[in-house]
């Protein structure tokens, strides 16, 4: 029989964590959206809105909507002489991979918690195998399939050429990408992805012992997510959408999600070798732990003035409009009123929460401090702070890939082999001599 | 498709349509494509998806409503066109427009050339990849695009010229409206010059791009910027001058080696030069009429032709017969954003043109296309062909 216990029930709640990239997708696509909009001095996704809901449009992020509607709704077409087997297939691989990979990403610190068998650790990988940092690089290597098959099977000249070059660019980016992140294997001594960031909780962030490896590593995973400067392999002015050319509808939808959910794992691929992964700065785990109540409601607060702030913006954005002679006054006045109130009491409500936290969760209190749910409370509170930092780490990053989008010009493709090839593979070849000659004297 | 090498070598290559359905070509052109791998191994264009007869149509009205047609040649610069076609025309009649006509056409022709080297730079680098430069480009294009609004009351096709002057007086403010549009061009070109000079990813893909040499540009045929990137200096507005260009204090900007980089370069620096012509221009700006007085070319006014019988004929016949041109043979040209527009207009005296022939710079300058390309890459083709700005309606008129 099945042992319902508290360990047991953990290990599957943790298969949550599997749809936060998945939930960063929309994320990642407004921030495109505004993030393009606002480097290139125009207003961006602005239509949209919910009219039940007073026509809010939320800058631009309720256009997620409609968009997943269209995708959704539109015609599913397949070209005449498509392999229609591979060409139905291949668009759900990326998204798979997608939905796989964060398994073996350490979401939170592993906990300790009492089961019926006594003490029992829980993980913050869904997967922890001492393997996890292979299982990873296998699965996004996997992730070529989709677009090598979409291209192949959807019988086009443009598409077999943007297949070939996204085949040819993902495996040679796939060894920097290794050879890049195999120093700082080196230097903590293990594959497993929870003890790497353990190990820089407790002595100092991947970028600091390897900032060559850092650099490299992020290019790799431009050129492994396809994104500019590396999308040759869509590369709309040359051709034309490259691999997903005669993909529509929610087939393309499957295509550009798996882009946004692989950029979102990029991230946290990258915040976990480099940048601590889980880890607050300068916190690590046990000083979360000792101070829950403090850390989660300096975070809640934080996240409480943001609120505040977006309510003055659109405040002042109201101030601005009211000047101004437009059609909609009237329905901009409402939704400004709307936004301001809606985020004004969020923001309110939050520092409340944020006070109450600080106050109340603490072992000595009452409540909250009860004996015997303590453990679990701030077993849970802690992770919960830790998914957050994560979440934030990643989303600082996937701006990175919308700045750099947004900033740079298209390499040629041969431009990217010999950057590949030439380039990157020495350096990274260089970084893990020299990381390795290091190691063995420091370490002995 | 299977090809047999000079050398007896069977290859096997892919044949692509880039174009006319493509997002570089836009449905105006196409390059048929024969790859071995990513390399270009053979071309072979074709025109034509824009014709519209021009030179046919025009002969069916009178010589004003040629002006029209003009419009729709290379419509990223209108006026230009407009410019070029009355400025042949009335050096057949050997009129001389009035001082401010003069200075309006010039500061018109060089705000159209930025706006037109303003498209071709940003579309260039959108096919680069670097979609920004496009908006930082494109926002102060807009602000022209109010002027020409406010101007002639059309957007895109202004016909705001006239044989023998200009359609009408600028409006009040127009002054301040062109200074402020070019400090906004000069911060926009400035963040696309920012962006894009020193850029290694842009360098590496531009320079040594479909190259072509001086001698290759001349024998070509081909003009403007794109002759100028190769070396060669040769520029209308200083070797025949017309509008009084000699009297404006400018540099025509040299390449050297005839890139794709030079191309897109030499573009943005006349853009810097013509705003300086443009400022000239703007302090040169007096009071004073826009029309020649000369009645073959300009109707007399409403008040005259009501009051007086040979106005009223005057009238009547510069409408229904149109400008009697002088017969003959004539060419007439401009040095246009593009390069060198020309008009060969045969007259036989009526009212109508006999036969006008336009020399579009950009015609040449595809004819190279083919031989540009082949041997590079599919990417180095689109970045070439966006750098040479091929404008379909006077390609294919």
């Amino acid at each position: 029989m099945i042992d319902f216990d508290l360990p047991f029930l953990l290990a599957i709640a943790k298969f949550a964590l599997v749809f936060i990239p998945l939930c960063l997708i929309p994320i990642c696509i407004f921030m495109e959206r505004k993030g393009a909009s606002l480097m290139q001095d125009r207003y961006g996704p602005n239509r949209a809105n919910i009219p039940l809901l007073g026509g809010i449009r939320l800058f631009g992020f309720v256009q997620n909507l409609p968009d997943g509607i269209k995708l959704f709704t539109k015609e599913n077409f397949i070209p005449r002489g498509a392999h229609t087997f591979w060409y139905l297939l291949a668009p759900m691989i990326p998204l798979a991979v997608a939905l796989l990979t964060p398994s073996v990403i350490p979401w939170f610190g592993p906990m300790v918690v009492e089961g019926s068998r006594g003490l029992a650790t829980v993980s913050g990988q869904i997967l922890d195998a001492d393997s996890g940092v292979l299982v990873l690089f296998a699965l996004s290597g996997l992730s070529i399939y989709g677009v090598v098959l979409g291209a192949w099977a959807s019988n086009s000249k443009y598409a077999l050429l943007g297949g070939m070059r996204a085949s040819a660019q993902m495996i040679s980016y796939e060894v920097s990408m290794g050879l890049s992140a195999a120093g700082i294997f080196l230097i903590v001594g293990s594959f497993s992805l929870t003890q790497i960031v353990e190990w820089q909780a407790a002595h100092t962030w991947g970028i600091v012992v390897q900032p060559v490896g850092f650099v490299l590593f992020l290019t790799s995973l431009f050129a492994e997510t396809g994104r500019a400067p590396f999308d040759m392999a869509e590369g709309e002015s040359e051709i034309v959408a490259g691999y997903f050319v005669e993909y529509s509808a929610i087939r393309f939808g499957l295509f550009y999600m798996g882009e946004y959910a692989h950029i979102a794992i990029a991230g946290a691929l990258l915040s976990t070798l480099f940048l601590g992964g889980y880890q607050i700065p300068f916190m690590d785990t046990e000083a979360v732990r000792a101070n829950l109540g403090f850390v989660s409601g300096a975070i809640v607060a934080a996240v409480g003035l943001s609120c505040l702030g977006i309510a003055y913006m659109v405040r002042r954005w109201a101030r601005i409009y009211s000047r101004m002679q437009t059609t909609d006054a009237v329905d901009r006045k409402r939704e400004y009123n709307i936004l301001n109130g809606a985020f004004s009491v969020i923001g309110l409500g939050l520092l409340a929460v944020a006070a109450a936290l600080m106050v109340l969760v603490h072992p000595a209190k009452g409540g909250l401090g009860a004996a015997d749910i303590w453990p679990l409370w701030v077993n849970l509170g802690t992770a919960a702070v830790q998914v957050g930092t994560l979440v934030v780490k990643i989303l600082a990053i996937c701006w990175i890939f919308v700045w750099v989008r947004w900033t740079l010009p298209r390499f040629r493709y041969d431009q990217v082999m010999a950057l590949g090839w030439k380039i990157m593979l020495n350096i990274a070849l260089v970084n893990l001599l020299v990381t390795a000659v290091v190691a063995k004297l420091v370490k002995g | 498709m299977k090809v047999l090498t000079p050398q007896g070598e069977k290859i096997d290559l892919l044949t692509v349509n880039i174009g006319p359905s493509h997002p570089a070509t836009h449905g105006a052109l196409r390059a048929f494509v024969a790859l071995d791998g990513e390399t270009i191994a053979g071309t072979v264009t074709e025109i034509g998806y824009l014709h519209r007869g021009f030179e046919k149509m025009v002969e069916q009205g009178t010589w004003q409503q040629v002006l029209p047609y003009t419009d729709r040649l290379n419509y990223c610069s209108a006026i230009l066109n407009n410019i070029g076609f009355c400025h042949t025309i009335e050096r057949m009649f050997e009129v001389e427009i009035p001082e401010r006509a003069k200075v309006l056409r010039v500061l018109l022709s060089e705000l159209s050339r930025i706006i037109d080297h303003v498209v071709c730079v940003a579309a260039a680098a959108a096919d680069l990849g670097a979609l920004t430069n496009y908006f930082y480009l494109f926002n102060p294009r807009e602000k022209v695009y109010g002027i020409w609004e406010k101007l002639s009351g059309a957007r895109l096709t202004n016909t705001f010229t006239r044989i023998g002057g200009l359609y009408r007086d600028t409006y009040d403010g127009f002054e301040s409206e062109v200074a402020s549009v070019l400090v906004e061009v000069e911060k926009g070109l400035d963040d696309a010059f920012r962006l894009l000079q020193h850029n290694r990813i842009f360098i590496e893909r531009t320079r040594g791009c479909c190259p072509i040499s001086a001698e290759d540009a001349v024998s070509w045929g081909w003009t403007g910027p794109c002759l100028r990137a190769t070396g060669v200096d040769r520029d209308l507005r200083k070797d025949e001058p017309y509008l009084d260009y000699e009297t404006y204090d400018f540099q025509t900007v040299v390449g050297s080696t005839g890139d794709t980089f030079d191309r897109v370069m030499v573009r943005m620096y006349e853009i810097k030069e013509s705003i300086s012509i443009c400022r000239q221009a703007l302090a040169r700006l007096r009071p004073g009429p826009i029309n020649t007085t000369d009645p073959r070319l300009i109707l007399p006014g409403h008040g005259k032709a009501y009051h007086d019988m040979e106005a009223l004929i005057n009238h009547f016949k510069v409408v229904f017969e149109g400008v009697c041109v002088p017969a003959g043979e004539f060419y007439g040209s401009i040095e246009a954003a593009n390069g060198e527009l020309g008009f060969f207009v045969v007259s036989d005296g009526s009212g109508k043109p006999w036969k006008i022939k336009v020399r579009p710079p950009c015609f040449t300058q595809f004819a190279a296309y083919a031989d540009l390309v082949e041997g590079s890459m599919v990417a180095d083709a689109i970045a070439c062909l966006s750098s040479i700005n091929i404008i379909a309606g006077e390609l294919d008129r």
